[in-house]
């Protein structure tokens, strides 16, 4: 594809994509995280594949940093603010085209700005439905969530970690445009494959790369993802939420372990007191008064009855799971201190309500999040926990969120620490906290999969083969860096 | 038969590794999951059944000429048969422990002989055993014994002590009290004393081939000559011979292990065992009584084609599995000692490690026989077993070496030595 | 081509002389491979010979041979079980590394489910050793005898087992990677000392290189340790083994069922699959017995109960009343496994799974409902420590489709398969066990929703006519599958081996993209082109 070098970006995919307005430009020049603040140039919206093409053709040839942006506001992780000045943000919001529902082999094809808000409905129309990341916020893109590797609330279901994502339409850093995994076999074009019967199941390759890896985690820094084939499952016909609680984390974990051993729940995570209010309250107030009432430590755990038999699936799996529950003295209870599994079942299968439920508190958040085993855990709170209380952070507003991945070989870990935005000590504080904090989990072992802002060069300081490898791929796809440089090791 | 009549079988070979390994469907650990001991101490791929499959093609196609390493491939393997056991699970159609010793006959028909080999061979055929011995010391093991001597007199079953039992001096009593213990029992036995000759079975099994034709000639005529109808043994090689290369030269006696005359026994109540033998034992299958210790079935055939391309032999062409090995009689006979408990270890019957000694192993490459050795001891211990025990006195010659060479705490036992002391 | 003195020396030095050889007859038990005789002159078992066979003890050792091979500029080609010819040299001037020495389980975390494994560790040992702990691992289709490092991170990785177990890909939970430049990558948690339990990350996964659809297949470095994961097994920490060798059986307990379940035809067939998928069931599914061919296996399947039988019987078995009765029974059929966690759930599954029967008019071939027919598909399925059964009839087969798919997309070349197979059985130049000798998982990935068809054809591979008309339908099947716009199956990755490099460039040409993306990869982890075509590449121009 040529594209003229002397055309500006409007002149190449029209004016009415391309925005400089500077109240727009102010929104993506900053977010709720600690990142620095950085103006971009322009911000554009293409429609469509041959856009994207077009627009990182062009970065090419001008040597534009690019900020590819698929989810609204507001955003958390300061991957979508550019590093660079003069960066050109790229946002994919109105791709929002649910290309394909396919009941029979329980897929869905999505551009990148389809939410979890638009696609649910439209799944469950043909009786299906996608895993979601916990609570989600309302704008939030399902494929940038899939993308980021944000861990799902079914370990079960989870073959390889960045499930429930299959196949690609990427358009790499140098402007070549791929399909990835089965999509970029010997059919050419989706029409074909389906034409054939395929669906674009498999995530692997083409060939000896897994391509769709080096996208996930890469911030937008290795290609701009136009399509994403996922994997859906069946909507349950019965589903019944319960729950866990425990005084003790450790007594916990070692039932969580049980459990999942015989892969028994379908939502199954562990949230402390303050993330279970936070959740299901709207308010501060509300928050507090549920956190002081419920146990330290809940296991939420759904069980879904699907297809055939799907009443008689979840009484036997409840009746199963109680009894293993009751071996670790602890009980499989439908509610707690009045929160009810319904209440968390209709809660935590929808996106966040507004405001989003992490800023519900205090108005501001700040999350440390990393990889472990459930087995680490208790070892990583108190380490939380203890640089709270030497930073005299309170440790009764941490929010923490287990979430068992891969089929309960690893475990999502993650730390909340709410505060207020207008208040410079606390602030400072959290900002100081996270610091910290992240250092010492680090030094302690926490496998920090997802190195956002501050994280970056702690990470790939530490493992410098990867860092050289990242490098060298980027390098093949990316070669004029101009995919979000500054961000990760490039 | 010539190495070119198994082309065939070494082209068939498909290279899966089957045959390092016991039948996987027995594995129980990474310890004890391996079945050839000559891959697992030479590493290289030559060293299997299949890579000697491979060196045999390239042989038949000229590819490589003779050396020393080839030697090395040739001989540095006990032709225990446990890859063959493990090649049949799947492939129906190899005849994978007849090629590695087809290549053997034909090397030393070719002259190219093992040099550590010689002198026992040379011995063989001067002497008439296998242990480097005067002749006219074989009969010596018996002196004393009440016992008929078959040169002079005539017997219904004979007792074949086998070279090691003649003159192993340590294993002596063994074979004196398997023969009172038959003798006592009312067995109609005798021994051939001094004119006693070697199986011939060992040095057809390290390639020469011919030798065994003239000891199977020779004892079966003394045997004839006695009126003998019954051949028992207590080795186990002597068992394989009699029991399976015998009569595919043409002489057919009735051939039974010690063991499994005992077994008779013991079930028909003409031996009781009274005493305690407050032990935990385990059982090592020595390999020519267990895989290789099937009968021999005759058979003659030609090979055709059926389903288009599915090679066979019309008629069918006689399976040995290791399944019709003798593994129960000796267990039998354990199990029914008071006060003794029998323990397993991983590898048993047709899939038993062997203890290190066969196919000129010993006598060309002790090392590898003592490291052999070694491993089976470790398995034994690992089953928590104060002793070995075995049916051969090849085995337990081996096993008694490794563990006073490497300090080990095990005792090392023949069956016979246990009811003996449980009488 | 001999090494150099020099080299040689070098490469001697890093192993030890006992585990460094130039025979030439050690050499040849290297180049002898399964399938050489489809792509080499004269249908000569041999690959090109080896310079020299080396056996390295650990990844610095394999870092070592690397870096002597870069700095003598000699290529390399490491196999672990080194089964059939993509484990062997490609060219003269190669020199072997067997890795038969790296043979340790390094660590079972029974708690995560994670087992860090070297390349030489098989399924069977591992799956036996993490049995003791409850879990199992998958085994891929190749079956017990092969390594599971090679199936997570160098070839394939799918078994009877990974609609639950996952497909190796899928399992791999982070490699240690000595690249062909002599550097080692690590993936993953453990490449930043937290351990080995994700191969993702930081950041842009480098675990995509590691592996796509397929691995590098020995083309691109040596991978010295992996971590897959585990999965439950809810049974003895052993098999309990019955059975006279061979016909070995295992009676599990009542919450084990093995089942083969037979249908009317293909398109019941695929309709249960896409239900199994659906419902969540399987523990094992996968077509099996007739990778024997639907005329042919069933007789051979009852043979093989018989220890006293050889397959010189199997004539004998084939007109046995009730085996053609059998034989019709189980036409169109595949195996299933299913496992409870409890006795609750091995209640429902069956409950399920004679729904799903009913709804697809299927039903349970009785003769495999027997106690001990059901003891021996349960041992033989779940360990696979017989898979090399189907080279029981010639010592060689090839298998040919086996396009991963959709049941819907798999239904459309079945067919295919079946006619382009036929008129070579019906000559005589395969063996002629029914048109339909197709295996292949029910589901090749976990939870299902593709799965596979591979069209077994058996040559005599001492025939070299056999041999050549086995390459002949392999030709074949590529034509019709294009005649029918269905890509080339595995036959024309194997047939790959032996083309010259500009045939294979045209190939090549037909995915420009992916083949110049790997290039680039090549030349950055590959400067001196030491790994061979397994890692194909598209020339640049």
């Amino acid at each position: 594809m040529k594209v003229k070098t002397s055309a500006g970006l409007a002149d190449i995919i029209g004016k009415q994509k391309v925005i400089d307005k500077a109240q727009v430009l102010d929104r993506y020049s900053r977010d709720n995280s600690f990142t620095p603040s950085m103006r971009p140039r322009l911000v554009v919206q293409p429609r469509n594949a041959d856009d994207v093409q077009k627009i990182v053709m062009w970065a090419n040839q001008t040597r534009t940093p690019l900020v590819p942006v698929s989810s609204g506001e507001p955003h958390f992780r300061g991957d979508t603010v550019p590093s660079v000045p003069e960066a050109v943000i790229v946002d994919l919001h109105r791709m929002n085209k649910i290309i394909r529902i396919d009941r029979r082999n329980r897929m869905v094809v999505i551009e990148p700005g389809v939410t979890y808000t638009q696609v649910q409905p439209a799944l469950a129309e043909q009786g299906l439905r996608l895993s979601m990341p916990l609570l989600p916020r309302q704008s939030k893109s399902v494929l940038a969530s899939l993308l980021e590797r944000e861990p799902r609330l079914e370990p079960k279901y989870s073959y390889t970690l960045p499930e429930p994502l299959r196949c690609l339409e990427v358009v790499w850093g140098n402007g070549e445009i791929q399909r990835t995994g089965e999509a970029g076999g010997y059919y050419p074009t989706l029409e074909q494959q389906w034409k054939m019967g395929l669906a674009q199941v498999f995530s692997g390759g083409p060939g000896q790369v897994d391509y769709y890896r080096l996208v996930s985690g890469a911030q937008g820094s290795m290609g701009i993802a136009t399509w994403a084939s996922v994997k859906c499952e069946i909507l349950p016909g019965v589903h019944r939420f319960f729950l866990i609680p425990s005084d003790d984390l450790k007594d916990l974990i070692e039932c969580a372990y049980r459990l999942l051993r015989v892969r028994l729940g379908d939502e199954f995570l562990v949230l402390n007191s303050v993330n279970l209010a936070a959740i299901l309250s709207r308010e501060a107030d509300g928050i507090r008064a549920l956190r002081d009432k419920v146990a330290p430590w809940v296991l939420i755990m759904g069980i879904a009855g699907r297809d055939l038999f799907p009443e008689e699936r979840v009484d036997f799996q409840e009746k199963d799971t109680r009894d293993i529950v009751q071996q670790f003295a602890l009980k499989l209870l439908p509610a707690v201190s009045g929160v009810r599994g319904g209440q968390v079942m209709s809660t935590i299968l929808n996106p966040s309500s507004v405001p989003y439920w992490k800023l519900a508190y205090k108005g501001g958040c700040q999350d440390i999040f990393f990889m472990t085993t459930l087995d680490k855990i208790p070892e990583f709170v108190n380490t939380v926990f203890a640089g709270a209380n030497a930073l005299q952070y309170p440790v009764s507003d941490i929010g923490t969120y287990l979430q068992p991945q891969h089929q309960g070989t690893s475990c999502h870990c993650e730390f909340n620490l709410p505060y207020d935005p207008g208040n410079k000590i606390e602030v400072g504080r959290v900002r100081e906290l996270l610091q910290t904090c992240s250092e010492a989990l680090i030094k302690q072992g926490a496998y920090f999969s997802r190195p956002y802002g501050i994280w970056a060069d702690m990470v790939y300081n530490r493992d410098a083969a990867n860092k050289e490898m990242i490098k060298t791929v980027k390098g093949i796809f990316d070669p004029n860096n101009v995919l979000n440089p500054g961000k990760l090791c490039f | 038969m010539a190495l070119e009549d198994y082309r065939d079988d070494c082209t068939d070979c498909s290279r899966c590794s089957y045959c390092k390994w016991i039948p996987l469907d027995h594995i129980k650990s990474a310890k004890f999951a391996r079945a050839c001991p000559s891959i697992e101490y030479c590493g290289f791929q030559a060293y299997s059944l299949a890579g000697r499959l491979s060196v045999g093609l390239s042989l038949l196609e000229g590819r490589i000429g003779y050396n020393d390493n080839l030697k090395d491939i040739v001989w540095k393997c006990q032709l225990d048969g446990a890859c063959d056991v493990s090649d049949k699970v799947c492939r129906y159609n190899i005849r994978g422990l007849e090629v590695m010793r087809e290549m053997r006959f034909k090397l030393v028909e070719d002259g190219q002989t093992l040099p550590q080999h010689k002198p026992y061979i040379d011995s063989l055929r001067k002497e008439k055993n296998m242990m480097m011995k005067p002749g006219v010391n074989r009969g010596k093991w018996a002196d004393g014994l009440d016992v008929k001597n078959l040169a002079e007199d005539k017997a219904a079953v004979v007792f074949h002590a086998g070279c090691r039992y003649s003159y192993d001096r340590g294993l002596q009593k063994t074979a004196r009290a398997a023969v009172t213990l038959l003798r006592n029992a009312g067995v109609d036995i005798g021994i051939m004393g001094e004119e006693e000759s070697c199986c011939g079975g060992r040095a057809y099994q390290w390639g020469y081939r011919k030798d065994l034709n003239a000891f199977a000639r020779k004892n079966a005529q003394a045997w004839t000559d006695a009126g003998v109808k019954t051949v028992v043994t207590p080795c186990a090689e002597c068992y394989y011979t009699f029991k399976r290369l015998y009569p595919e030269i043409g002489f057919t006696f009735e051939v039974v292990h010690v063991s499994e005359y005992i077994d008779r026994l013991i079930r028909k109540g003409k031996i009781k065992l009274r005493k305690n033998v407050p032990l935990t034992v385990t059982y090592h299958d020595p390999c020519h009584l267990g895989r290789l210790g099937e009968p021999y079935v005759p058979w003659q055939g030609t090979k055709q084609k059926i389903y288009g391309q599915i090679p066979v032999w019309k008629p069918s062409r006689p399976r040995y599995t290791g399944a019709r090995g003798v593994y129960d009689a000796p267990r039998n006979v354990l199990k029914s000692i008071p006060g003794l408990t029998l323990v397993e270890m991983e590898r048993i019957r047709e899939y038993a490690w062997c203890c290190g000694v066969g196919g000129g192993v010993l006598e060309a490459y002790p090392e590898f026989a003592a490291w052999t050795a070694s491993e089976r001891l470790a398995e034994a211990k690992a089953t928590g077993a104060e002793a070995i025990v075995s049916a051969c006195p090849w085995c337990e010659n081996n096993f008694a070496d490794t563990v006073k060479t490497q300090d080990e705490r095990i005792k090392v036992y023949d069956v016979i030595d246990l009811i003996h002391m449980a009488l | 081509m001999a090494l150099s003195r020099d080299a040689y020396r070098a490469l001697g030095d890093i192993v030890g002389p006992g585990y460094i050889s130039e025979d030439p007859a050690v050499m040849d038990s290297y180049a002898y491979q399964w399938l050489a005789e489809t792509v080499r002159p004269n249908h000569s078992k041999f690959m090109p010979r080896p310079e020299a066979a080396l056996l390295p003890a650990s990844t610095k050792e394999v870092q070592a041979i690397v870096r002597t091979c870069n700095k003598y500029k000699i290529k390399f080609k490491a196999y672990s079980t080194g089964w059939y010819f993509y484990g062997a040299p490609f060219s003269e001037g190669v020199i072997q590394m067997d890795m038969r020495r790296m043979d340790h389980i390094v660590e079972i975390d029974e708690k995560n489910m994670v087992a860090v494994i070297e390349p030489y560790v098989i399924a069977g040992v591992l799956q036996a050793e993490v049995m003791k702990r409850g879990l199992n691992c998958t085994v891929t289709g190749a079956g017990a005898s092969c390594s599971t490092l090679v199936g997570a991170t160098c070839y394939h990785g799918s078994g009877g087992t990974s609609i639950y177990t996952g497909e190796l890909r899928e399992n791999l939970l982070g490699a240690e990677w000595v690249m062909p430049n002599g550097e080692i990558l690590r993936t993953g948690s453990v490449g930043s000392g937290c351990g080995w339990f994700c191969a993702e990350g930081p950041g842009p996964s480098m675990r995509g290189i590691v592996r796509g659809a397929l691995g590098a297949r020995g083309g691109l470095g040596v991978y010295t340790k992996c971590a897959v994961k585990l999965s439950p097994w809810p049974g003895p920490t052993e098999f309990p083994i019955e059975g006279t060798v061979p016909a070995y059986r295992s009676p599990l307990p009542k919450n084990f069922r093995a089942y083969t379940v037979a249908f009317k035809d293909w398109g019941s067939l695929f309709e249960a699959y896409y239900r199994l998928y659906d419902n969540e069931i399987c523990y094992y599914a996968h077509r099996q017995w007739t990778m024997l061919g639907a005329d042919l296996g069933p007789a051979f399947w009852m043979l093989y109960q018989d220890p006293t039988k050889s397959l010189d019987d199997i004539q004998e078995f084939v007109r046995k009343r009730e085996v053609k009765e059998l034989t019709e029974e189980m036409r169109r059929s595949f195996q299933l496994v299913l496992v409870g966690m409890s006795q609750r759930d091995i209640a429902y599954k069956e409950k399920v799974l004679d729904r799903i029967l009913e709804e697809t008019g299927g039903w349970k071939v009785k003769k495999w409902l027997e106690p001990e027919m059901e003891q021996f598909s349960l041992l033989y399925l779940l360990r696979l420590g017989r898979k090399n059964l189907n080279f029981v009839y010639t010592g060689g087969w090839v298998g040919n489709f086996m396009q991963s798919g959709t049941p819907d997309f798999v239904k459309k070349y079945e067919p295919i398969a079946e006619d382009a197979t036929e008129e070579y059985q019906e000559k005589g130049l395969l063996v002629d066990c029914g048109s339909d000798s197709m295996m292949g998982c029910v589901g090749s990935i976990g939870g299902g929703g593709q799965c596979g068809l591979e069209q077994f054809g058996f040559y005599d591979v001492a025939d070299k006519a056999s041999t050549a008309a086995a390459v002949e339908w392999m030709k074949h099947c590529i034509q019709e599958e294009a005649r029918r716009n269905i890509p080339p199956g595995k036959e024309g990755m194997y047939l790959a081996v032996g083309k010259t490099h500009a045939e294979l460039q045209r190939d090549l040409a037909k995915q420009p993209l992916t083949h110049t993306w790997q290039r680039k990869i090549k030349q950055a982890l590959d400067p001196n082109n030491l790994g061979d075509r397994m890692y194909p590449t598209l020339d640049e121009k």
